[in-house]
């Protein structure tokens, strides 16, 4: 399949490393030579350089034999032509990357439909809602969503003292079978493994749990983690994401402070947050994080725009006793260092972005698609067919593949975590978690 | 700043002024008075005045900043001694002071009078008066901007430089229409109320004439006894009524007339109507206790009548507040700081500014707990840019200011304290009665020139929101240095 992504920037470069190692076709469009020079060496992708809201450009790139349009560069106006271009060209699949609300919202005279596009993603804002999950489940490291936020994976610490630790995923199925629950990866001394009937769970496992959203407050609490609830949060740094998790969090009614260096800033937000305390300082100012009364507040975000900031002034909010602390960050190398240097969690723009996008177009039927940063495995929306192999059955007599688990099943509005007598009706959304050398053996039940 | 444009743009407007003079003669000449003759020739006088100064200066391209300012102020000055004519040649008034005085009190819809006894005077300069009202409440130039389409893109400098309020509204993209909306809404409502007022049992002379005081927000009457001397309940509620109309931003009106009605909407018409009524609760509940009152309908209707009076800056009176317990004199006493809201015929400080000035004082309270805060006052859900806000500051602390400057210029002629201040807020606020010897059932007619001078410069800086008529007073204005505009 031929995809064409337009813009070399962050979100693209990385879009296009993902989809050319699923040995996609890629070819990217940029209009600075440059860029597009140094993408074509990096990546095993073809470059064009050009204007990619320009026809001619897009024929050249092959507009006619691909199937998908990723249109990523900054510029919404830019995204919005190229995705009406290609698709008036004959494209299949638009995707276009808007910051700007008015053409993001629902209300507009012109429907996605009239402009062509498939799907709009607003990377700032992925990113400030994943922030927002990770801050509600305290003691999450990863959270991911599945049907339109029905369905929650959440990944966490197994600690001293929980109910769950040193049993088996059977014993467990007994106890808990009121709970509708699955543990759907556990990883030991970084070592990813899908579970069967016979794993145990210890302490200081980190887990992977699909449950409805209604009910994943439960799983910390199985975990060992404390009872928690959101009520305080200072976002350090007033970058699109800070400002979009600030609006999020007035919405739901948390008293949020947030604070960025420069002072036009700092009035702008003000301006747009008429719930929130803007302060206008930085994000390293201990002095300043220990009176606005950072120790014991419930959550503080670093989304100052800049890795290194972020991490300093997270390891100082953690110092003081800050109790969920997420960092924002862009550079793969520092993703690892997250956890070692205790900071409870992080979130990457660019992956959270990059997967919004890839959850809906990657690999015909497939809808969803999760990468976690920290594991190896995916999470994998299919939707069932008629002629599907797995249709029918129950699942204890499918088969499962090794590395494989079947995480829930999706029909119309109830959502079922499966036990072995559940079967597959076609029609139904299944939500799959395997590890990588597993997929294929996964896609073939489906298929 | 070219002379012979604002003496131009002057100039037009009194011939204005003039028609409008030869209608109060008209009115005097259909109840057969002889003072038809003297307010003919004061039109007279004003119309060649008018026009000679028009016909000998030309008008071209486009008003300046400086020059709208000094256009505004001057038009309005002219206008008050073109408007005390009619006194002087009927005899009505023999100081020229005196006479220039109650036409500024009329035009800027104070309502002060310096006749001592009203109903002495002929129907024609009574009209007068409440004309004067009229064509001011809604702003003479405003009037001549709806009529007149050759000022061009100078007529939103005038404009502003005449309404400035705080966000000007535009209604309509040209200001021509913007302007003749709101007289459009302006003449329905006096129409509305003048029917009312017939229907309730007022002659219809009287019935005009006070619809025309209220709707501008003015205050004078036709009677010694103002409001009081009628004593139907109803005239009563329906003069709060419209009062109260007349305090509100015109355009709220006109969009409820379009039949999208916003008035809950808005953040300072919630703040307005809510101070009026905890006022006048409160008074009604004070008069009350004190038996100053002893049934519940009168109570309420005096201190709701007497709030919205003076809150909106009319100046009806229908009761002597001056006799109420010492809390409800006060109560009314703050009123006169609060004013009309944005966009209405009132006066004072209005109520956006008052509104905005508490949220920016609990801002900086707020800041002390946080001194690194970025904190940003807000209307409704609009927020006000910091110059809006250093603008708005010094606008009050000019406002009062002037009260205090006013007050200590009535000390100085000798006058008690209570009436100094009383004089010197009622005029600066275009609210007309005050307290002590300028309250409820008193007149000016007793001041010296020289007071009722002072008092009428107050009422005109009060009218066009002091920066307007303060800015003529700073030299730079008179420099033809840098900016020409």
């Amino acid at each position: 399949m031929r995809v064409l992504i337009v813009g070399a920037g962050e979100v693209g470069f990385h879009l296009a490393q993902r989809l050319s190692q699923e040995n996609q076709d890629v070819v990217l469009i940029e209009s600075d030579p440059d860029r597009a020079a140094f993408a074509q060496q990096q990546l095993d992708i073809l470059t064009v350089v050009g204007n990619g809201a320009s026809m001619s450009v897009l024929e050249e790139a092959g507009v006619r034999d691909a199937r998908v349009i990723m249109a990523v560069t900054s510029r919404d106006e830019v995204n919005l032509i190229a995705c009406l271009t290609a698709k008036k060209l004959g494209i299949e699949y638009t995707v276009a990357r808007i910051s700007n609300p008015e053409y993001y919202d629902r209300s507009s005279v012109l429907s996605r439909e009239q402009m062509g596009i498939d799907l709009m993603v607003n990377p700032e804002r992925e990113c400030a809602w994943e922030t927002y999950q990770l801050l509600q489940s305290a003691a999450a490291t990863d959270v991911a969503h599945f049907a339109e936020g029905r369905l929650q994976l959440i990944g966490l610490k197994v600690l001293e003292g929980a109910p769950v630790a040193g049993r088996t995923l059977a014993e467990l199925g007994v106890q808990l079978k009121d709970r509708h629950y699955l543990t759907a990866a556990i990883v030991r001394e970084g070592v990813t493994e899908v579970p069967g009937p016979n794993s145990t769970i210890e302490v200081g496992d980190q887990v992977y749990m699909i449950a409805p959203t209604d009910e994943v407050q439960d799983i910390p609490l199985m975990a060992g983690h404390p009872r928690f609830a959101l009520r305080r949060v200072m976002i350090a740094g007033g970058s699109a994401e800070g400002l979009y998790l600030a609006q999020v969090l007035e919405q739901h009614g948390i008293d949020c402070t947030i604070l960025d260096r420069d002072r036009r800033r700092c009035v702008e937000m003000a301006e747009q947050l008429p719930k929130s305390l803007v302060l206008h300082a930085d994000a390293t100012d201990l002095e300043l994080l220990e009176m606005e009364g950072v120790s014991g507040i419930d959550g503080y975000v670093a989304a100052t725009g800049n890795d290194e900031t972020n991490l300093l002034s997270s390891l100082l909010a953690k110092s003081i006793g800050a109790r969920k602390v997420v960092t924002l960050i862009d550079k793969f190398e520092y993703l690892s260092l997250v956890p070692r240097v205790g900071i409870d969690a992080s979130v990457s723009p660019r992956i959270s972005t990059v997967n919004a996008i890839l959850r809906y177009v990657r690999r015909g039927r497939v809808i969803t698609v999760a990468s976690l940063a920290s594991i190896d495995a995916e999470a994998i929306e299919f939707k069932v067919e008629d002629d599907d192999f797995i249709v029918g059955r129950p699942l204890r007599e499918v088969g499962f593949p090794e590395g494989g688990v079947i995480g829930a099943i999706l029909r119309g509005d109830e959502i079922i975590i499966p036990r072995g007598d559940d079967m597959i009706m076609p029609g139904d959304d299944v939500i799959a978690f395997a590890l990588p050398e597993a997929i294929g053996a996964v896609e073939k039940l489906f298929s | 700043m070219q002379l012979r444009k604002v003496a131009n743009v002057v100039g037009s407007l009194q011939v204005f002024v003039a028609l409008f003079m030869v209608t109060a003669a008209g009115v005097s000449a259909l109840y057969g008075e002889a003072a038809v003759g003297g307010i003919l020739t004061a039109a007279g006088i004003t119309f060649v005045a008018g026009a000679g100064v028009y016909l000998f200066t030309t008008f071209e391209g486009d008003v300046t900043t400086r020059e709208s300012f000094a256009i505004v102020t001057l038009a309005w000055a002219t206008t008050a001694v073109a408007g005390a004519l009619p006194y002087l040649l009927t005899g009505s008034l023999d100081s020229p002071v005196a006479a220039v005085f109650e036409a500024m009190s009329g035009f800027t819809t104070t309502g002060a009078t310096v006749f001592t006894d009203i109903e002495a005077l002929p129907y024609g300069i009574l009209f007068w008066r409440s004309l004067t009202h009229w064509l001011g409440g809604m702003g003479i130039i405003v009037l001549v901007i709806a009529v007149l389409p050759y000022l061009g893109v100078g007529g939103m400098q005038l404009f502003q430089a005449e309404v400035p309020g705080l966000t000007p509204e535009r209604l309509r993209p040209r200001i021509t229409q913007t302007a003749k909306l709101l007289w459009l809404v302006y003449v329905g409502l006096t129409a509305a109320q003048t029917l009312l007022y017939v229907g309730g049992g007022m002659t219809w002379f009287d019935a005009v004439n006070h619809s025309f005081a209220t709707l501008a927000t003015g205050g004078f009457s036709t009677k010694n006894a103002s409001l009081a001397a009628f004593e139907s309940p109803y005239i009563h509620w329906v003069t709060i009524g419209f009062m109260y109309l007349a305090g509100v931003n015109f355009a709220l009106h006109f969009r409820a007339a379009m039949g999208r009605p916003l008035y809950w909407g808005d953040q300072e018409w919630r703040f307005f109507t809510f101070v009026l009524l905890a006022a006048a609760v409160v008074m009604a509940g004070l008069n009350l206790a004190a038996g100053t009152h002893d049934a519940l309908e009168p109570a309420v209707r005096d201190a709701l009548f007497q709030s919205v009076s003076i809150i909106t800056t009319t100046g009806f009176i229908s009761a002597d507040y001056e006799l109420w317990v010492p809390g409800a004199q006060m109560t009314l006493f703050a009123l006169f700081f609060v004013g009309g809201m944005t966009g209405s015929t009132g006066g004072g400080i209005k109520a956006a500014r008052v509104l905005l000035l508490l949220k920016h004082t609990l801002n900086e309270i707020r800041k002390n707990l946080h001194p690194k805060a970025v904190l940003v006052a807000r209307i409704g859900s609009k927020p006000v840019k910091e110059d809006v806000l250093a603008h708005l500051i010094g606008f009050v602390v000019l406002y009062l200011l002037l009260c205090l400057a006013g007050a200590l210029a009535m000390g100085f002629m000798g006058m008690d304290p209570l009436t100094a201040i009383g004089a010197s807020i009622a005029t600066v606020g275009n609210v007309g009665p005050g307290f002590g010897n300028v309250g409820a059932t008193e007149h000016y007619g007793w001041m010296s020139d020289s007071a009722l001078a002072v008092l009428s410069f107050l009422m005109l800086v009060g009218r066009l929101e002091i920066y307007t008529v303060l800015v003529l007073f700073h030299r730079e204005t008179w420099k033809a240095r840098r900016s020409y505009h």
